[in-house]
C-alpha cells in the first residue's frame, strides 16, 4: 500500500520496486576466428587476425567473411603490431552503469582509437591517467596481463602504455 | 511500377524525460489517436500496423506485444521493426514498401520507447557482446564523444560553434509544443559551462532520453488523395546498413571507411536528379545524437564541403529563418524517445511542407525535404519526402 508521504505540501510519487537477484548465466562462444585471437593472445602474447583472400585487407575483429568481396576469408593468419598510435581518445567523467555487473562502471582508464603501426586500427584503453598529457597523435604499445591472468581475449592487453620515440 | 505513397495522417505525444502516468501501451494510444485523428480514420480504416522500438531498452521483451491492442494491432497484420537507432526510419520504410508493393492500402507505421522504465546507455553498451567490442563501454556517447574531438581537430571547429549548434536545437524546441527539452538557453556560456560526460562532450553536447512516440498514416495515391487535402508523398527512401562496430565509424580518423550517410545521399541524390542538395531540397530533419555530429552531417550529406559544417551555423544558413533549415523542431538534441526518434524526423519534415509545424514552421516555403536516421554501428536510413510528385 502506497503511503503518504509524511512532507506536508509535498507530494512525492511512491514507486513499486521488485527485487530480483537471478546470476547472469549466459555463454558466449568465441568461434574459430575470435578464438584464435584469444588463444594467442592467452598463450602467446600475440594479436592475430586474417586477411581476406580475395583483396587481402586485414579483417578485424577477425571474421569468417569478407564484407566487401562477400567471400569466405579464410585462414590467412597474420601476426599485428603491437605498437601504434592514437588517432581519437575519450574519457569518463560522469560514471556510467555497466550492465554486465549491475554496478556503476568508473575505468580510470582512457579510451582511445589507436591505428597499429601495420594499418590495422583498434580501441582500447591507455595507461596514461592524466588528461592533460593525453593527445592526438601519441605513441603507444600493448601492455599484457600476466600469465594465468590472460584467456579474455584483446581483454588479455591491459592497456597501451605511452612510449617516447 | 509501384504504388505512390504517401503520408496522411500524422501524430506524436508531447515527449517527457518520465510519464509514471501511463503504461507504455497507453503512452503508444495517445500517438495511434493523434496520427488518426489528424487522417480523420479511425483503426478500422488501418489495414495493417508496424511498430519500431529499441528491444530491450524499456528492460522487457517484446515491448509491442503487450500493446497490441492500445495500438489497434489486435488481430491485424504488422510486426516489430528493429534495427537500432535507425528503427523508427526502417519502420517507416516498411510501411512504404508494403503500401508501394500493393498488398496494403493504408497502413499505420509507429515508433515508441519509454525510458523511464530503465538505464538506456546500460542496454546499448551490452549490446556490444562480451567476446568483442568491450572497449565500447561508454555506450553512444563515447563513440560520439571520439566523433567531436576528431570533428574539432580537423575541421578547425571551436567548442562555440557546438555551442551555437545546440542554442539552434534549443530555440526550435521552445517553439515546438512536443519537444521534450525546452532549456530557454540564453547564452553560449551556458552550453560551455555544462559539466563532462565523457570528455570533450558535455551535458548540453548530447542528446536526452524521452519517453514518447510517434505515428504515421500511410496510404496508396488513390487513397491518400481521399484521405487528406495536404498528402506529403514519400518520393523515394534509402537504407545503408554497413559492417558493425568497425573502428572510427563516426569520424574515421584514418580515411578508409565507407560513411553509410555517403553512400546513401549519393544513391538517394542520384535516383532523383539531385545536383545540389542546398538548391533541390528546402530543408531537413537530420538525426543529430550530439551538436558536433550535426556539422559533420551537414558535410556527409553534402549541404557543405568538407570541413564547412560550422561555417553553415557561423553563417545562420541551417536557422528556422536561414536559407537551408535544419531541425527546427529542435531535433534529437532536444527530443529522443530512440525508437520513436527517426519516425519523428519524418514527421517533422512532412509538417514542414504541410504548413502545420505550428511556431517552428521554416520561414521559407518547403516543396522538398530530406529526413535522416542514423544509428547502431553508424547505419543510415533516409526518406524523401515531396509535396507534389
Amino acid at each position: 500500500m502506497a503511503k503518504k508521504s509524511s512532507q506536508e505540501g509535498e507530494k512525492k510519487p511512491e514507486y513499486i520496486t521488485v527485487k530480483i537477484d537471478v546470476p547472469r548465466k549466459y555463454r558466449w562462444s568465441t568461434g574459430k576466428y575470435i578464438g584464435r585471437t584469444y588463444r594467442e593472445a592467452h598463450e602467446n602474447k600475440k594479436i592475430v587476425a586474417n586477411r581476406c583472400v580475395k583483396c587481402k585487407e586485414v579483417l578485424w575483429p577477425p571474421m569468417q567473411v569478407c564484407g566487401r568481396c562477400k567471400v569466405e576469408a579464410g585462414e590467412d593468419w597474420v601476426e599485428l603490431s603491437q605498437t601504434g598510435t592514437v588517432m581519437q581518445y575519450t574519457y569518463l567523467v560522469y560514471p556510467l552503469w555497466d550492465p554486465h555487473y549491475g554496478e556503476k562502471f568508473a575505468n580510470p582508464y582512457a579510451n582511445a582509437m589507436i591505428l597499429l603501426d601495420d594499418g590495422v586500427y583498434i580501441r582500447h584503453f591507455l595507461e596514461e591517467t592524466d588528461v592533460n598529457k593525453l593527445k592526438v597523435g601519441m605513441r603507444v604499445e600493448a601492455v599484457w596481463r600476466g600469465d594465468g591472468e590472460r584467456g579474455e581475449g584483446m581483454a588479455d592487453v591491459k592497456y597501451f602504455r605511452t612510449i617516447d620515440e | 511500377m509501384p504504388n505512390r505513397v504517401a503520408i496522411v495522417g500524422i501524430g506524436q505525444t508531447r515527449h517527457k524525460s518520465t510519464r509514471r502516468d501511463v503504461t507504455l501501451p497507453e503512452m503508444v494510444n495517445e500517438a495511434v489517436r493523434a496520427a488518426l485523428a489528424d487522417a480523420e480514420l479511425t483503426m478500422k480504416d488501418i489495414e495493417a500496423v508496424f511498430t519500431s522500438n529499441m528491444e530491450t531498452f524499456e528492460g522487457i521483451y517484446l515491448p509491442d506485444h503487450g500493446a497490441a491492442t492500445e495500438i489497434g494491432a489486435y488481430m491485424k497484420p504488422g510486426f516489430k521493426v528493429c534495427t537500432g537507432g535507425t528503427s523508427g526510419a526502417s519502420v517507416v520504410v516498411e510501411g512504404f514498401c508494403m503500401v508501394a508493393s500493393g498488398l496494403y492500402d493504408v497502413v499505420m507505421v509507429l515508433g515508441f520507447e519509454k525510458q523511464d522504465c530503465g538505464e538506456t546507455t546500460a542496454a546499448i553498451t551490452a549490446a556490444a557482446t562480451p567476446i568483442w567490442g568491450k572497449g565500447a563501454v561508454t555506450g553512444a556517447i563515447g563513440e560520439f564523444a571520439k566523433q567531436a574531438l576528431s570533428y574539432m581537430e580537423t575541421s578547425g571547429a571551436k567548442e562555440e560553434h557546438a555551442a551555437m549548434v545546440r542554442l539552434k536545437a534549443d530555440r526550435g524546441a521552445c517553439k515546438n509544443e512536443y519537444a521534450h527539452l525546452k532549456l530557454g538557453l540564453e547564452s553560449a556560456e551556458q552550453v560551455l559551462n555544462s559539466g563532462y560526460l565523457v570528455w570533450p562532450l558535455r551535458m548540453l553536447d548530447f542528446c536526452p532520453q524521452s519517453s514518447g512516440a510517434c505515428a504515421l498514416v500511410l496510404a496508396e495515391e488513390k487513397k491518400a488523395r481521399s484521405i487528406s487535402r495536404k498528402p506529403v508523398w514519400i518520393a523515394d527512401v534509402e537504407v545503408v546498413h554497413q559492417e558493425p562496430f568497425r573502428a572510427g565509424t563516426f569520424a574515421d580518423p584514418t580515411g578508409k571507411e565507407a560513411y553509410t550517410q555517403h553512400v546513401a545521399c549519393e544513391r538517394l541524390y542520384k535516383r532523383n536528379g539531385i545536383t545540389n542538395p542546398r538548391r533541390d531540397i528546402d530543408m531537413a530533419e537530420i538525426y543529430e545524437p550530439s551538436n558536433w555530429e550535426e556539422m559533420s552531417l551537414y558535410e556527409h550529406f553534402h549541404f557543405c564541403e568538407r570541413n564547412q559544417g560550422w561555417k553553415l551555423v557561423e553563417q545562420g544558413v541551417t536557422e528556422m529563418d536561414g536559407d537551408f533549415p535544419v531541425n527546427p523542431s529542435g531535433g534529437v538534441i532536444a527530443t529522443n524517445p530512440i525508437g520513436a526518434t527517426p519516425t519523428i524526423r519524418v514527421a517533422e519534415a512532412a509538417l514542414q511542407i504541410r504548413g502545420d509545424a505550428g511556431a517552428h514552421q521554416v520561414a521559407k516555403d518547403v516543396k522538398t525535404s530530406l529526413a535522416s536516421a542514423l544509428g547502431g554501428p553508424n547505419w543510415t536510413v533516409l526518406t524523401l519526402l515531396k509535396r507534389s510528385l
